[in-house]
């Protein structure tokens, strides 16, 4: 947890305090998001840091065995959750295309649910939604951003995020620092520019854009020609340095590499952004020319601990491309780089702490067979980070796929074609100075969607990729718990509300909420 | 119509049927487009020609065989969850249209000037030679297979990429052919009993098998051991082997197993 230093944070610190002297329900303050309370889990990450770790311990490894059903919401979809609840006031706010729920935290009751027009965007997944003092926010397929009142579901604003016919779409899940709502869209099959939208979350009014990739017409294109860099996960936030780290998507045209010659920055990247003015800090690239689809979007996890011996304000990343970064949160110079999944790929780590691409693995005409493949060593699933035990966990994949390119392909959207071979699902528990691998925990055949939740009881949840939830120790990785409730697609959230603590996940279109038995006065 | 009356009074399949009936007004396409672009065009890309993660379903074997949505509408309602692919439990006249839009996307597929194709040719550039003496020594597929035996006429059954990517997992995608009979187990229970059969199903918790009787059988794995036996596995041992010279020497080889 970051500490309130500078002015401004100070100044947060006060009003927390005086939000949580306030009685009765309240709406959601940013300043509440610099040091979240235990009875909610306010935004996607729970707090800024990214390392979905819970400071909760009535769940224990001793007791959790007895873990039982609390509740259950049925969506009534066969779509499956793939998005973190967010939980504040006691209300749980789920989403998935084109839907929202408010859902009461102790008894699913529903409270109100709302539903987006028809719209034609790719209805593929929705990763959550944002809470600003009394408004909700949801993004949409056809990349809109909608503001309703948290209360009842109506529609306060709804403001267009990216041109949907050109081919952007949203699954994002918005950060909120301050008054700026930060939304990512997508789009690979267009080749379209990156771009990052702060939105004043009062107005719905455009605050600011970043753009990974330059907006067409740019003089001189530093991106070497390339488009994409879409920023289509939730970033992090360090309010000490007020910066917000975002991981980029790949570049476009996707497989086709000669028609964007260079590194093509800065897609595959993390970049570091001055919330307040968009502005670029630094950025790092994960893969410089990628032609495999490895987006850099993987959670930035912020990480304040020792690097060798020496304090150190880090970030790490376990990236699609199967290499793990470890990068120094204020200039982005790189402390450390290892891979955590299959790969051969790269012909060596430069000076820079950059994988160095084997043009022979290239997609080609006959083919080339890589690791990892598309779906990546790691993908949006959360991972987590273990402040006691020093463990970076994260649901990995080793897998082969075969990519090809020719010219025939072409220069637009996706440009080749890719076919996943094999693919196992594993656990890694990481030591992020060695990269050594403390335990691993197989998780079946292909990837698993499910994200990672650590507690500060030593407890480890997540999903294999049968359909089981997981109940882990932290230091060994042993299974303590599991339950067949279908394929978990989203990263486990916990909560404690009137003295009992909740893990909530989902296990394809329902929402389970597990807790100790209730004890009888 | 008239022809599936006609199958129908005969009780003909017309899957059976050399030229099946598999034309669609262009209201239904039309209405197809927007409903496949939203739930499919992400894996599946907009045209149907393969996007992120799904398979082309322009060369998919499945939509070929289909006739009026027989074969695609039970995977598309359904899923096949085990492979990734989710359930759409859509009404039946949006399934319809998807089928009428994937169906007309496979016929313009087939005129010249696609984008994706992996032509046969392409993936042709490996030396035959190499790739017996690799098959037979370093590659150590002889230990399994037989160009005479098991892999007699291959090359009439399978080509190009799919017989590249059955090559690399023979229970993976390409078209044509026979998936090879999956892992069996045998388990032994705490009386001494022993039960083998086909593996089922495994996970951290369960093993189940399927009897020679066609009965689904499971048991917690912590109350029994168990044998599992995958000769698959070699497989996807030796992805991690595999230079793409050898696996385009190998591929050489088998496509003169005619």
């Amino acid at each position: 947890m970051f500490w309130p230093t500078c002015r401004r944070c100070a100044e947060a610190a006060v009003l927390v305090l005086a939000l949580a002297s306030r009685p009765g329900a309240q709406g959601l303050d940013s300043p509440a998001l610099l040091n979240p309370s235990s009875d909610t889990w306010p935004t996607y990450h729970g707090d800024y840091s990214g390392r979905r770790h819970s400071r909760l311990t009535q769940i224990t490894p001793a007791n959790v065995s007895q873990l039982t059903l609390a509740w259950a919401f049925q969506t009534g979809q066969s779509t499956q959750i793939k998005a973190t609840p967010i939980l504040v006031n006691g209300i749980v706010f789920l989403s998935t295309p084109d839907y929202m729920w408010a859902i009461d935290a102790r008894s699913a009751r529903q409270l109100w649910q709302y539903k987006y027009r028809d719209n034609t965007g790719f209805h593929i997944g929705h990763r959550g939604v944002a809470v600003y003092k009394d408004f909700v926010y949801l993004t949409t397929p056809d990349a809109h951003l909608v503001a309703l009142d948290a209360k009842n579901g109506k529609v306060r604003w709804d403001v267009e995020i990216a041109d949907s016919k050109k081919g952007y779409w949203s699954t994002n899940a918005p950060l909120l620092v301050r008054n700026h709502l930060l939304v990512g869209v997508a789009g690979d099959f267009d080749n379209l520019p990156g771009m990052l939208k702060s939105i004043d979350p009062d107005t719905g009014e455009t605050q600011w854009i970043f753009y990974s990739t330059p907006p067409p017409g740019t003089p001189g294109s530093p991106s070497g020609g390339a488009t994409g860099g879409q920023m289509w996960m939730t970033g992090t936030y360090d309010p000490e340095l007020n910066l917000v780290y975002v991981g980029t998507g790949n570049p476009t045209p996707v497989l086709n590499g000669d028609a964007r010659p260079g590194d093509n920055p800065w897609t595959c990247s993390i970049v570091a952004i001055h919330p307040d003015t968009g502005k670029l800090e630094w950025g790092f690239q994960a893969t410089p020319h990628d032609t495999h689809d490895w987006d850099a979007a993987e959670v930035p996890v912020l990480v304040d601990a020792a690097f060798d011996g020496v304090p150190r304000k880090m970030l790490m990343q376990a990236s699609r491309n199967g290499y793990f970064f470890v990068l120094d949160r204020a200039n982005g110079t790189s402390l450390k780089t290892f891979p955590f999944a299959t790969v051969n790929w790269a012909k060596g780590i430069d000076k820079a702490g950059r994988p160095i691409p084997n043009p022979d693995k290239e997609p080609a005409r006959d083919g080339r067979l890589v690791a990892p493949n598309e779906g990546g060593g790691t993908n949006y699933r959360s991972p987590s980070f273990d402040p006691a035990t020093g463990l970076f966990i994260v649901s990995a994949q080793d897998s082969y796929g075969i990519y090809f390119f020719k010219p025939e392909h072409g220069s637009y959207g996706w440009a080749g074609a890719d076919y996943g071979v094999s693919g196992k699902g594993v656990l890694r528990a990481i030591e992020y100075q060695t990269g050594a691998v403390r335990w691993r925990h197989d998780l079946g055949d292909g990837a698993s969607g499910a994200g990672v939740l650590t507690t500060a009881s030593g407890l480890v949840f997540t999903g294999d990729s049968s359909g089981n939830v997981l109940a882990l120790r932290t230091s060994d990785g042993s299974t303590l718990w599991h339950s067949g409730i279908g394929r978990v697609g989203n990263s486990p959230i916990t909560y404690e509300l009137d003295g009992r603590q909740y893990v909530v996940v989902g296990g394809g279109g329902v929402l389970y909420s597990f807790a100790l038995p209730e004890t009888k006065p | 119509m008239m022809r599936l009356v006609i199958a129908l009074l005969f009780g003909v399949s017309l899957a059976s049927q050399t030229d099946p009936a598999q034309t669609y007004t262009p209201a239904q396409i039309q209405a197809g487009q927007p409903i496949f672009t939203s739930r499919c065009g992400f894996c599946h890309g907009r045209d149907a020609a393969g996007g992120e993660s799904g398979p082309d379903l322009t060369r998919s074997a499945l939509v070929i065989d289909d006739v009026r949505g027989d074969k695609l509408i039970p995977v598309i309602r359904d899923g096949r969850v085990d492979k990734g692919m989710p359930a759409f439990g859509l009404p039946y006249n949006d399934l319809i249209a998807i089928v009428a839009f994937i169906h007309d996307q496979q016929k313009k597929s087939e005129l010249p000037g696609r984008r994706r194709s992996v032509d046969t040719t392409d993936v042709q550039t490996g030396n035959a030679e190499a790739g017996k003496i690799y098959f037979n020594g370093a590659g150590g597929c002889a230990r399994c297979h037989r160009p005479d035996g098991d892999l007699a006429g291959i090359a009439t059954k399978l080509q190009g990429l799919s017989l590249l990517q059955r090559m690399l997992d023979p229970r993976g995608g390409g078209r044509g052919g026979e998936r090879p009979h999956p892992a069996t187990v045998t388990v032994t229970l705490q009386t001494g009993q022993t039960t083998t059969g086909r593996l089922a199903y495994r996970d951290e918790f369960t093993i189940a098998l399927t009897e020679a009787s066609g009965w689904y059988r499971s048991w917690p794995i912590n109350q029994v051991t168990f044998t599992v036996n995958n000769p698959l596995d070699a497989h996807t041992e030796q992805l991690a082997k595999y230079t793409d010279e050898d696996m385009h020497d190998v591929l050489a080889y088998l496509q003169t197993l005619r």
